[in-house]
């Protein structure tokens, strides 16, 4: 099936991009102004059950303090991931959101992260235009053995965001919602 | 039910002291106990061991909570145990959420305070969503425990025979006349040499002999529709012509056809009848008629072949193709591979030289079955004063095929002993790329052909730069080596091509509505823990469709196949469905089908006449990629519903 093929190279085409953006993202600490001395960032972590979810726990396994600041939301598959959650998280006070998928090739449902990166990329235009920095919702891979990594991308993540200080701003669109 | 009329019991797991010397569980339950519907927030030392599941059980009939938060260790270590204990308890388990507060909290916190708020964060998130959670059932369906085997190679060979021992009913559909796959063809096997044939015929036997097994040669599957548990399969069998089981086998009707035409079987290396075997040995012993050659297929009235039988019913002129319909609860595919087209290589100037073979018209040039009656002889009838083996035909290659095949190496060494045994004095050139042997036993045939007199080996960088030219009766191959223009003779070239998908799995990947992967091959659920397994429930993957591989590999896999069947479909057992699937609201639905774009699992149909989609839960895995997908919000995922992420999401950010 040909269309199998476009997928797989348009998911290595993506993760190039993605990679490019979490290079970009991660280095994005430029704005000190609205650091307050005690500001302690509020971070809403999304995380896949089966990679990066297990990389956080992975982390846990290895008794190392790392921030607290990162509260996680666990959902099956980051293709879970509605953009709605993360600008609701926005909405609820949130100063920055994390978003951790299983690496590419690795997702235990074929292709879910390939439509997380997909929608992220779609997020980070809509927050552009709201003014939200780009470094307010990163997107990475974490495995279910990069208990490590996880440790470093929630530091970076909380490090980045106490740089750019809290986001006083709020969404005009709420969640969409069903109850 | 509002918050203030629900109510929700938390349990708050010390583990001994692992959590609570770093979270204290007073502060957290003095907090949790002002949460809108928390009634009461209990701790238990081990939540986990005996005495902490019989106390949460009972504690639960006593309380009867509306719903339940369990703050303890990292769901995927108890959170199915938990569960067990709603359901004893007579709450459906579904209404109950963990909070991992060991390997996410206390572990990984290094203030106190901070890690009680972070704890009160999350049970507050917890009990906000799990307000929002709704009873799940799982539901059961009947299954068919019959099962398809597609492909009689040694991979569905043993799938096939191992259902059957365990009682189950197969149908076996091979599309050429014979059982056997490739190695039917094979004299000798790597690493060994053990004798292809005195493996193949017994197991053939076997499957032929057992009551269980359906054998439906000269078959295609033409249709299946339905899913994992109740397949509705169309198999198409083209007519042989010939009642294979009247037929003795005796073969008095192939010598008197007067028809000659190429016999595919021996790579078109000979000829056979119109009317012939297609392999000696292969089962069933039947022959079979070839209606494009035989004279009847053009016109005429031929019956020779006929007057020959002995039984008489047992050659039918009048035998045509049938659609068989049968029902299955899994389908194995086992079709098998094929090889890379050596003619994508002018260079090596296979099928225009004489003496230019692949690996698999070697095979039958080495057989006592094969053309030459297993004499190595080229085609001007005498045995080569020398034989290059050309490795790694295609393979390792960004040009062609990037993998490598990982048996050509094998039976190239098995060819070099095979050449040394029929002509001792043969001089044999391998050209390879790269050698490899793993395994355990692999390396003894590497080991003699090393030690050869007469073996030479030349490791080349290109394959392009190697020119293969027929001159003055063998064959010239020119190379270059260290800058050096060199050249060898070889009466007989055989070329190692990479082992590629074969053209039905395409077809039938389209049919089943599993993916091939970049290469071609079926795509495996997971390339380590279940390459028997497609991403597709209810289809399973053996030999070298999913992936090349050897005889041993081939049959494991088969036998890997046949476990998963037996273990998912067990006889008996209903098929038990996850709830936690997604579900199309169908007043929302807007019939966009966004949603069947996405799904990895084909478990999206659309019912064409209310125009809504319909999520079949026995194919859906929960991933939840339709439900975000959605534009209007129809899609909902079990158990991770907006709503109830929205909650958690609330909860834990007040």
């Amino acid at each position: 099936m040909s269309a199998e093929t476009t997928i797989a190279e348009t998911m290595i085409a993506e993760t190039m991009i993605a990679e490019t953006m979490i290079a970009e993202t991660g280095n994005a600490h430029q704005d000190k102004s609205e650091s307050g001395e005690n500001f302690e960032p509020r971070i809403v972590g999304f995380l896949c059950n089966w990679c990066s979810y297990a990389g956080a726990d992975k982390a846990g396994l290895a008794q190392v303090p790392y921030p607290p600041n990162v509260r996680v939301v666990k959902f099956m598959c980051s293709g879970r991931m509605d953009p709605q959650f993360v600008l609701q998280c926005y909405e609820n006070g949130a100063d920055g959101v994390l978003i951790l998928a299983c690496h590419f090739g690795d997702c235990h449902y074929k292709e879910g992260n390939f439509r997380a990166t997909q929608r992220h990329r779609m997020l980070l235009h809509l927050l552009k235009q709201e003014g939200i920095e780009e470094a307010r919702c990163r997107f990475d891979y974490v495995s279910a053995g990069e208990g490590d990594k996880f440790v470093q991308v929630v530091t970076e993540m909380t490090e980045a965001i106490r740089q750019l200080g809290p986001l006083h701003k709020r969404f005009i669109p709420k969640p969409k919602g069903d109850s | 039910m509002s918050d203030a009329e629900m109510k929700i019991g938390v349990y708050f797991c010390k583990c001994g002291t692992i959590i609570a010397d770093k979270i204290d569980p007073e502060k957290v339950a003095k907090e949790v106990c002002t949460l809108p519907g928390v009634a009461y927030c209990k701790s238990c030392d081990y939540l986990c061991a005996e005495e902490g599941k019989a106390f949460l059980e009972q504690d639960l009939k006593d309380e009867k909570p509306d719903r339940v938060v369990i703050s303890a260790c990292s769901p995927r270590d108890y959170e199915q145990a938990f569960r067990e204990c709603m359901g004893a308890a007579g709450i459906n388990p579904y209404l109950m959420q963990m909070v991992n507060v060991r390997e996410q909290v206390a572990w990984v916190t290094a203030d106190a305070e901070q890690a009680v708020q972070k704890t009160v964060h999350y049970i507050r998130g917890a009990a906000r969503r799990v307000s929002l959670q709704v009873p799940l059932e799982e539901k059961e369906i009947e299954v068919c425990p019959d099962v398809l085997v597609v492909g009689a190679g040694p991979a569905g060979l043993k799938a096939a025979m191992a259902l059957a021992a365990s009682g189950r009913k197969v149908i076996l559909v091979e599309k050429t006349p014979v059982l056997g796959g490739l190695p039917q063809r094979y004299e000798e096997l790597f690493p060994n040499l053990e004798c292809a044939p005195c493996m193949l015929e017994p197991l053939q036997a076997e499957i032929f002999q057992s009551k269980n097994i359906e054998i439906l040669t000269l078959s295609e599957v033409a249709e299946v529709v339905g899913y994992c548990g109740n397949f509705n399969v169309k198999i198409r069998r083209a007519p042989r012509y010939v009642d294979a089981v009247k037929c003795i086998g005796c073969g008095e009707c192939v010598n008197p056809c007067p028809v000659s035409t190429p016999n595919e079987f021996n790579c078109d290396l000979d000829q056979r009848k119109a009317m012939a075997f297609a392999l000696k040995g292969g089962l069933p012993n039947a022959p079979f008629i070839d209606m494009k050659a035989c004279l009847r297929g053009k016109g005429e009235d031929c019956t020779i072949c006929r007057t020959a039988c002995p039984v008489e019913g047992t050659v039918l002129f009048d035998d045509q193709e049938k659609i068989l319909a049968r029902n299955v609860g899994a389908i194995i595919l086992a079709v098998g591979a094929s090889l890379y087209d050596c003619s994508a290589f002018p260079n090596l100037a296979y099928g225009t030289a004489g003496d230019v073979y692949t690996s698999l018209e070697f095979e039958r040039l080495l057989s006592a079955s094969g053309p030459t009656g297993g004499q190595l002889l080229t085609r001007a009838g005498t045995p080569p004063r020398s034989v290059a083996i050309l490795h790694c035909v295609g393979s390792l290659d960004e040009h062609h095929i990037s993998y490598c095949s990982g048996v050509c190496c094998q039976y190239a060494f098995k060819f070099n002993q095979l050449v040394h045994h029929k002509v001792p004095d043969a001089k044999i050139f391998h050209f390879y790329r790269e050698l490899v042997t793993p395994g355990k036993e692999e390396c003894g045939l590497f080991a003699r052909a090393m030690a050869h007199p007469h073996a030479q080996f030349i490791r080349y960088g290109n394959l392009a730069e190697l020119k293969v030219e027929a001159a003055n009766g063998t064959n010239r191959l020119r190379y270059s080596e260290a800058g050096a223009e060199r050249e060898v003779e070889a009466d007989m070239v055989v070329l190692c091509p990479a082992i590629v998908p074969s053209e039905s799995s395409k077809r039938l990947a389209a049919m089943v509505d599993t993916a091939l992967d970049r290469f071609g091959f079926f795509e495996e659920l997971h390339g380590r823990g279940d390459a028997g397994q497609s991403k597709i429930k209810g289809i399973f993957l053996a030999g070298t469709c999913q992936s090349p591989k050897d005889i041993q590999g081939s049959m494991n896999q088969g036998m890997a196949a046949a476990g998963y069947v037996l273990s998912q479909l067990a006889t008996g057992k209903k098929l038990k469905i996850d709830p936690v699937t997604a579900q199309v609201r169908e007043d929302a639905c807007s019939g966009c089908q966004v949603c069947r774009g996405v799904c990895p699992y084909k478990a999206i149909a659309f019912d064409l006449d209310q125009q809504v989609s319909v999520v079949n839960a026995l194919l859906c895995h929960g991933c939840g990629t339709c439900v975000a997908a959605c534009p209007s919000g129809a899609m909902e995922g079990n158990h991770f519903t907006a709503a109830q992420i929205s909650a958690e999401i609330e909860g834990i950010l007040q």
